[in-house]
């Protein structure tokens, strides 16, 4: 199954998963939907190529790139980054390999073994940095084409690292990294787990295997834990081999198995910690080693530039597990945040509801209908408060998806209108209402652009009455400025194939500072009184629409337009291009 | 208890006064609201109350610097003040000042300010 991640736009951190042919585009019909105005209705197309998945543009108003550079078609390779409108997508192809025999596919050997594998080179991490030495006994050609390809091999490690935001991930790319450049038959990466400090295997290829293919036993990697051990506490990188050459390690108690012949193992060195190890091994044939001499395939080049691309992997590690650290510390803070906001909310909705009960017991225990009157009228005031608070917690944690039926917008918020007038009235605020001259059917969800509407223009409202609460009570309109009002209009653009409904208030404005958060959850700036959910649900609300909420303000009034696309009832399929 | 005593409630929903006007008009005390911190402090200086009742609908940054111009209103003019709210400690809290968290039940909210209306008339008349 391959993947698009968004790491960027309003889709942040949505993943897609495909495994054919899959649609991108604004609208709902497309399988991969953003919401995102600078994306077209149809944008583009992923097709399935063999193995592989192509990116096709579907003549874009605003193109699709890949890596930067504009395409029509694009063949598409894992770690390629992939801008839609303002939409920053990285693709991940269908795994090689799947994860769950990765443990039973590397053994750590501990006995000892017939044919003892030696240590030919160790090379302490520092010499890593020495990969581009001169060295004096190759021909000054030689080694600059050497360095060159050395180079090459480093910076695009780099790279490979450079954009994590999966460890398996990328621990699979460096391995398919290395078995480009060096002629090894099996790796594998190994990291120490932070709870056992036990090593773990992560990461493992064979060549020249089929993926999805069932390792045999031949393909299953034996690891000599004497080698281990001894790259971990030496913090060195080794190369081995089973040929005769040092009598160093005739003590070892355990050692390599298997038809192995030579192996490079090298710690991955973090900033402060080695939190894994790089094995790679290749075995030759008794023949290929007379034809080629006894010549060894990996050499201490190898070693040098296995340590530095090992170096590289692990600070990209580290990074990420820092950086995945910090998000989880960033989601605790903010569940203790959204939690604080909550219960003050609640808490107050609850105060209200105990006053008017106090009131209602008050009224029955004297027989005062008036008094049972006024607490039932706080009572009720709650309730509505309570359900709008849950209603919009709903709308805001995703547990409802847009129901998109055809619909009347001047009758949706007439609904509004009519809704609000009483609040509008006890608050001393002149509501009015400009329903759409021409105005036909569209497909919207009618009880969440209900919702959109009715949180705006509870704003508004009480945007308005600050205008009398300032002053207190006293509907005296001064002279010098208008009575409160909030205007609401619907309208059909039928140009822009646009839906708008405009709530205007003559309010004391939002001041700049606010207007940064306005759309943030649980930032209120109405005290008490607002959930901090209110216009955040809003624009969710919008954004899932395909539309948007623009905002103008100044200190005479405020003016919020809510726009979305009018979407016709289907007759056929859809024949929008754009 | 003297009958014409006053009672300024401060606070943003009004739904506070409401209740509070209508709990402490048995007992013949007047009740004024203000729905803003501004707005309060000049009506308190304007009818002199006999005791006001501060609600901190606020969040606790907000609390602190809404209380602190009313405590020290309320010890300038020796009025006793009582702060509903969520936050425990208010700093320059009046001496005068009784805190009443919330949640709380009326009822002995509302017993409470008749006590302390009480108190006050006594000092008063004692003074006189």
């Amino acid at each position: 199954m391959a993947s698009l991640f968004v790491i960027r736009g309003s889709d942040q951190g949505s993943r897609f998963e495909f495994t054919d042919r899959a649609r991108i585009g604004r609208d709902s019909t497309n399988d991969i939907q953003l919401h995102d105005t600078e994306v077209s209705r149809q944008h583009a197309e992923i097709q399935p190529a063999g193995d592989q998945f192509v990116l096709v543009d579907a003549d874009s108003s605003n193109g699709t790139y890949v890596n930067g550079r504009r395409i029509d078609r694009c063949s598409l390779a894992s770690g390629d980054q992939v801008q839609i409108g303002r939409t920053l997508l990285l693709y991940t192809g269908p795994a090689e390999e799947s994860e769950d025999d990765l443990a039973g596919a590397i053994d750590i050997a501990a006995q000892p073994a017939a044919q003892p594998s030696r240590i030919v080179h160790s090379m302490s991490q520092e010499d890593g940095s020495r990969a581009f030495d001169l060295d004096a006994d190759l021909p000054q050609h030689s080694w600059l084409a050497r360095a060159r390809s050395n180079l090459q091999v480093m910076y695009r490690t780099a790279l490979a690292v450079s954009h994590t935001l999966d460890i398996d991930q990328l621990l699979q790319r460096i391995m398919d990294l290395i078995f480009e450049w060096v002629e090894a038959d099996r790796g594998c990466i190994m990291l120490i787990d932070a709870e056992s400090g036990r090593l773990e295997p992560k990461a493992r290829r064979t060549r020249g295997r089929k993926p999805g293919a069932r390792h045999t036993d031949e393909e299953r990697i034996r690891i000599s834990k004497t080698i281990l051990d001894y790259v971990l506490q030496h913090n060195e990188g080794v190369l081995t081999s089973d040929a005769q050459q040092d009598n160093r390690w005739d003590a070892a108690a355990s050692i390599l198995q298997a038809g192995v012949r030579e192996a490079i193992c090298v710690p991955m060195q973090g900033r402060y910690d080695v939190v894994g190890v790089i094995y790679i091994d290749t075995s030759t044939s008794p023949q290929e080693v007379i034809r080629k001499g006894g010549a060894h395939q990996f050499k201490e080049d190898h070693l040098k530039l296995m340590i530095a691309i090992a170096h590289q992997a692990a600070l990209a590690v580290e990074d990420t597990r820092y950086y995945s650290a910090m998000v989880q510390a960033e989601r605790l803070a903010a569940i203790g945040q959204t939690v604080a906001i909550l219960s003050h909310h609640i808490k107050n909705i609850l105060q209200g509801i105990r006053g008017g009960s106090y009131l209602i017991e008050m009224g029955l225990s004297n027989g005062d209908a008036d008094v049972i009157q006024r607490g039932w009228k706080i009572v009720e005031r709650n309730q509505n408060k309570i359900s709008a608070l849950v209603l919009d917690m709903l709308t805001f944690s995703k547990e409802r998806q847009p129901e998109r039926v055809p619909s009347e917008l001047n009758q949706v918020v007439g609904e509004v209108i009519e809704l609000m007038q009483s609040r509008a009235e006890e608050l001393g605020v002149r509501l009015s209402w400009r329903p759409a001259p021409r105005m036909e059917t569209f497909v919207f969800d009618p009880e969440m652009i209900h919702r959109a509407v009715l949180n705006v223009v509870t704003n508004a409202i009480d945007a308005a009455g600050e205008l009398l609460a300032e002053s207190d009570e006293q509907p005296a309109p001064t002279s010098d400025r208008a009575p409160p009002t909030v205007d609401v209009a619907a309208e059909w653009d039928e140009a822009a194939e646009t839906l708008r409904v405009t709530v205007r208030d003559n309010g004391p404005g939002i001041p700049p500072d606010t207007m940064k958060n306005l759309f943030s959850p649980f930032v209120s700036s109405k005290g008490s009184r607002g959930t901090g959910l209110g216009l955040p649900v809003s624009q969710k609300i919008l954004t899932e629409h395909g539309g948007q909420i623009r905002v103008e303000s100044s200190p005479r009034g405020s003016m919020f337009t809510l726009e979305w696309p009018a979407v016709a009832p289907e007759v056929g399929p859809a024949t929008h291009t754009e | 208890m003297s009958t014409d005593q006053r009672v300024l409630v401060v606070d943003s929903s009004g739904e506070t006064h409401e209740v509070l006007q209508a709990a402490l008009a048995r007992s013949g005390v007047r009740t004024y609201g203000a729905r803003r911190t501004r707005r309060g402090l000049a009506l308190a200086e304007e009818i002199r109350p006999d005791l006001i009742v501060l609600d901190l609908e606020v969040d606790e940054a907000e609390a602190e610097a809404t209380c602190f111009p009313f405590a020290e209103q309320s010890r300038r003019n020796a009025t006793p003040l009582v702060v509903l709210g969520s936050v425990r400690r208010v700093e320059g809290g009046s001496p005068l000042g009784e805190f009443v968290p919330k949640p709380y039940d009326y009822g002995p909210l509302v017993r409470k300010i008749e006590e302390l209306l009480a108190r006050n008339d006594e000092c008063r008349r004692r003074a006189a």
